[in-house]
């Protein structure tokens, strides 16, 4: 059996997302694991990074930023509403392009200093 | 506090330092050198109590490992500024990725931080957007 293609298990299991109730096949459309709700991009926090292995925390963990790595393609930052942890996903094809636009944007609709002098930096 | 930002919720005060931080992170003159760029920063940053990342290339260290100011991790790896969060409260939070390790950290920006920096940063996710993005950010940003 080849290891790159996923278990009929994998392929066939769903999640339901943990704030807006959707149930989310397992499997993303290019074929790796799903880590969040591709319709309200919230995940939950079910590994530990800081420690390795799986985290006892269970709490919802919402997308608060969006960082962009040398390759190009989007990182989403998950944050956990119940221990504050950081956790990064890569976007995958099919997530809500709305609210990952809102997500990148919302430093700059809401900036601590004024933007209007940057025009003529 | 920003202009728009007066009426929002009180915000939770600052951790009080509990760990006693090594002798060469602020030596004598009360200042640091940053990792990333090498520039002597001083300890003391407006509007934050805890200086933990360069206010010129925005770049820290991997000192803390679960809350911050543990001084727990012996990682002590530089840590990029890879995203900007903003906050409920209005303002803008860093966060820092680990280049040795792979750990995330979520900072406040403080008063004296690089503005073309941060700016820089909270443009590129809609810099790098692919083309069907691109219209998107632009009505968004003219929208501001």
């Amino acid at each position: 059996m080849s290891t790159t293609e996923p278990s009929p298990a994998l392929r066939t299991s769903a999640f339901t997302c943990v704030r807006c109730g959707l149930t989310v096949s397992a499997l993303g459309p290019d074929g790796r694991g799903r880590g969040h709700c591709p319709s309200c991009l919230s995940s939950l926090h079910t590994a530990d990074r800081v420690g390795g292995g799986p985290s006892d925390c269970l709490g919802r963990m919402v997308p608060v930023s969006i960082s962009v790595p040398r390759g190009g393609a989007w990182v989403l930052i998950h944050r956990c509403t119940r221990c504050a942890a950081l956790a990064e996903a890569p976007v995958a094809a099919d997530d809500n392009h709305l609210v990952l636009m809102r997500i990148a944007v919302r430093p700059l609709a809401d900036p601590p200093f004024p933007l209007d002098l940057f025009g003529e930096v | 506090m920003g202009r728009r930002n007066r009426d929002r919720r009180e915000r939770r005060p600052q951790r009080a330092k509990t760990v006693l931080h090594a002798h060469g992170e602020a030596g004598r003159g009360g200042s640091f050198r940053c990792a990333g760029c090498r520039l002597e920063v001083p300890v003391h940053a407006p509007g934050t109590a805890h200086r933990n990342h360069c206010p010129h290339c925005l770049t820290s260290l991997h000192v803390d490992l679960r809350i911050p100011g543990d001084r727990a991790a012996d990682c002590r790896g530089p840590m990029a500024a890879v995203g900007l969060a903003g906050r409920a409260d209005g303002e803008w939070m860093l966060v820092h990725r680990c280049a040795r390790c792979g750990g995330l950290s979520g900072n406040r920006v403080a008063g004296d931080d690089n503005a073309r920096a941060l700016v820089r940063l909270a443009v590129r996710p809609l810099a790098g957007a692919p083309s069907g993005f691109a219209s998107v950010a632009r009505e968004a940003l003219v929208r501001l």
